[in-house]
């Protein structure tokens, strides 16, 4: 079978992260009986994502093996001479040997065992995307939570603008007892130029008085506020405009191109 | 390089992320381009030489990947030789750029930079390491530094 060798023993040898290392006893190899016995050879193994190498020594410069580590598991093992802390990298596939290893000690093998056992880009894979999923989950909840919060606020203050949902939809969310102190705020002096303004100091200084300020303790939710505020700002701009604008003599309307 | 050629074999009959009928042509000098069964499994490229029955893999870690402005090509190289690349021809753009989207993903180091990121990021969020869970949350393969070989 052919393999990209010579990029594959530039990987092993290169300085990309090494996630074992150690020396081992190994009984596979060429030259060697089909049966393991006798004390194994030891040579430096190199555990690099689901490939493990075996050098010679620390110094070579050219690996002598490679296992590849997918649709493998780990277990303890006897060694042909006792008192080794073996184990065996075993696979599904046919007509394969258990690749038989021993370590130098009980911590080594342990760890070595643990190592291998996690080895395999699927399971890499399976945590990736367990991660992503657990992401999007509490960046999803976030939104929720601070939107629930702003929205139901933000549609009992702007009694000309529509609702464009119903707070009582998101998260239970009760929206009339958070609301009631702000309404009549909102309709007193309420010029239609300076409504923008007052929209918006309004629900800053509700959150102040509910003791919740952006800066909350999930100042790390940063990001998520910055653009959540930056959006808000801009609506709440765009609609100030409007307004503006829609109060000017009809003329300079028509002087646009 | 003595490897475990069964094992790979049988790796290259696993369920594939990415699999095509494909131009390919290898990097040999006067090597030309033929249609080849490609096959993405894990971190390799399988590929199969029909006329040969036969397959062979290429080791996707820290490749170089290049797609050609008109878009329906893409090419793959390696570090220590930039100039030995394998040569892709795909049937349209979007195809093209659904290799190299799939194989630039297709490399353990891609996987383990993302899962440092997403636990990072969600550390962060809920101030609970992600990892704890699944008793690896110490292991160096997963901290923002790592070892070097």
């Amino acid at each position: 079978m052919k393999l990209n060798e010579r990029s594959v023993a530039h990987y092993a040898l290169s300085d990309s992260p090494a996630d074992h290392t150690g020396f081992l006893r190994t009984w596979g190899g060429p030259g060697t009986a089909p049966t393991p016995s006798g004390t194994g050879r030891r040579c430096w193994f190199v555990l690099k994502g689901n490939l493990l190498f075996s050098f010679e020594s620390r110094e070579s410069r050219a690996p002598l093996s490679l296992v590849v580590l997918e649709g493998c598991t780990v277990e303890l093992a006897e060694a042909p001479v006792s008192e080794e802390f073996a184990f065996a990298i075993c696979f599904d596939a046919p007509g394969v040997r258990p690749h038989l290893l021993a370590a130098d000690g009980p911590a080594a093998q342990e760890a070595w065992v643990k190592a291998l056992s996690r080895a395999s880009f699927s399971y890499m894979r399976l945590v990736v995307r367990e991660l992503e999923s657990q992401l999007r989950q509490a960046r999803h909840s976030l939104a929720l939570h601070r939107h629930s919060s702003w929205k139901a606020i933000g549609s009992h203050c702007k009694p000309q603008a529509p609702d464009r949902r119903s707070p009582g939809l998101e998260n239970g969310h009760s929206p009339s007892k958070d609301c009631s102190p702000v309404d009549s705020v909102e309709e007193r002096g309420s010029e239609p130029a300076g409504q923008g303004l007052a929209e918006w100091q309004g629900p800053a200084s509700l959150f102040l008085d509910r003791r919740q300020s952006p800066a909350f303790p999930e100042t790390s939710y940063f990001s998520t506020l910055h653009n959540w505020y930056g959006q808000e700002i801009t609506e709440l701009r765009q609609r100030w405009l409007r307004r503006v604008w829609g109060s000017r003599p009809a003329r300079e309307k028509q002087d646009g191109p | 390089m003595r490897y475990n050629e069964k094992e790979l074999q049988a790796l290259s009959r696993q369920p594939a992320e990415l699999a095509a009928e494909l131009g390919m042509r290898g990097p040999k000098k006067g090597s030309v381009l033929k249609r080849r069964l490609v096959k993405l499994v894990v971190n390799f490229l399988f590929y199969f030489r029909t006329d040969e029955a036969e397959v062979a893999a290429v080791l996707l870690e820290r490749s170089l990947l290049l797609g050609r402005t008109d878009g329906a090509a893409l090419s793959a190289g390696f570090l220590e030789d930039p100039e030995r690349k394998y040569h892709f021809a795909c049937g349209s753009e979007a195809q093209c750029q659904e290799w190299m989207g799939a194989l630039r993903r297709a490399s353990y180091e891609f996987m383990r930079r993302s899962l440092i990121f997403y636990r990072n990021e969600i550390q962060k969020m809920t101030g609970k390491d992600p990892l704890e869970q699944f008793g690896i949350s110490e292991e160096a393969r997963f901290q923002l530094g790592g070892l070097k070989a």
